[in-house]
């Protein structure tokens, strides 16, 4: 189907043209909308993850019931033993697939963050007030909820460089190696 | 991960909008033997509580609709799961919401990521 009738003609004035008023450029706008682009991006991605993290988590199971099903039929000693392994690479592989929902929740975190921060620098008023500046670090300090998230904030916020941020960052890492899971209380 | 016959007939209640974490839970949880029904929130999850009886909740905190702290507390306002295990399982481990949580009623409070045989243990010792 011929759809060129549709198109505007090259000095017609469009709908668009007429409804949207030209947006000022400021600096400002500049920066909100790279923090708004990356915050895009951020979703894009997790998105994409998703599909894919789901269809890896639904063959584990699928492997691992077979495997189940396997040693319930055969009676063999080296089997039992494979199969005893193969349980203790389970138990790993469901602590580390929990990662990738820290990880969704720490990323739903910077994108609030980013939104936030795209939001605050164009109002001019507010974002030339330090006041200002320290409820927002208020507000965004109350976002944080893990214990890495809380620690690297605080890290940033009292005045850290990036370099000393990522030694935080590498020694977190190797604690988390170390005991990857986290604590339990029965009150 | 087998159960033993008395846990086949314990139905545990998992709560969580991550629907990968819901998984994890449901797979640790069947391959002990326990009978797993799943909501994605603290409502769907109190509207099925009212309707058929569980044995044990396990919950993480940040939902939409109802985090999973009100939906402790909403329970143990019920006479039905005044005596019930509640666990909440969550990332935060903040002693102000593990507090809350307390207060709330939770039974006991598990930091993610859990390893699946310390969730069994601990199972199996509240329930």
């Amino acid at each position: 189907m011929d759809l060129a009738h549709l198109l505007p003609k090259p000095n017609e004035p469009t709908s668009d043209d007429t409804v949207i008023a030209p947006i000022a450029w400021t600096p400002e706008q500049q920066i909100a909308r790279m923090l708004e682009l990356c915050e895009a991006q951020m979703e894009s991605a997790l998105s994409e993850s998703d599909v894919a993290v789901d269809e890896l988590i639904k063959s584990f199971k699928g492997l691992i019931e077979a495997g189940q099903a396997l040693g319930s039929q055969v009676e063999s000693t080296d089997l039992a033993q494979q199969l005893d392994a193969l349980r203790k690479q389970t138990a790993a592989a469901v602590v580390a697939f929990q990662f990738y929902d820290k990880l969704t929740q720490r990323l739903g975190h910077v994108r609030y963050s980013l939104s936030a921060m795209a939001m605050f620098v164009c109002d001019r008023e507010k974002s030339s007030e330090r006041d200002q500046w320290r409820r927002l670090f208020s507000t965004l300090r109350r976002l944080y909820r893990t214990e890495e998230e809380r620690q690297l904030f605080k890290l940033m916020v009292d005045g850290a460089t990036a370099e000393q941020a990522r030694e935080h960052i590498q020694q977190s890492t190797l604690t988390l190696r170390a005991a990857p899971t986290g604590e339990i209380e029965l009150f | 991960m087998s159960g033993s016959p008395s846990q086949h007939s314990r139905v545990i209640l998992a709560v969580d909008d991550s629907a990968s974490m819901r998984q994890m839970v449901r797979f640790t949880l069947e391959s002990a033997g326990y009978k797993v029904v799943q909501a994605v929130d603290g409502v769907e999850a109190l509207d099925f509580a009212k309707q058929s009886a569980v044995d044990l909740v396990l919950t993480d905190v940040n939902m939409p609709r109802m985090d999973g702290i009100t939906l402790v507390r909403e329970l143990r306002g019920l006479s039905t799961y005044k005596f019930t295990p509640m666990l909440v399982l969550t990332t935060e481990s903040g002693s102000d919401t593990k507090q809350r949580g307390k207060q709330a009623g939770a039974t006991g409070w598990i930091v993610k990521p859990f390893s699946p045989e310390q969730l069994l243990s601990t199972i199996a010792r509240v329930l």
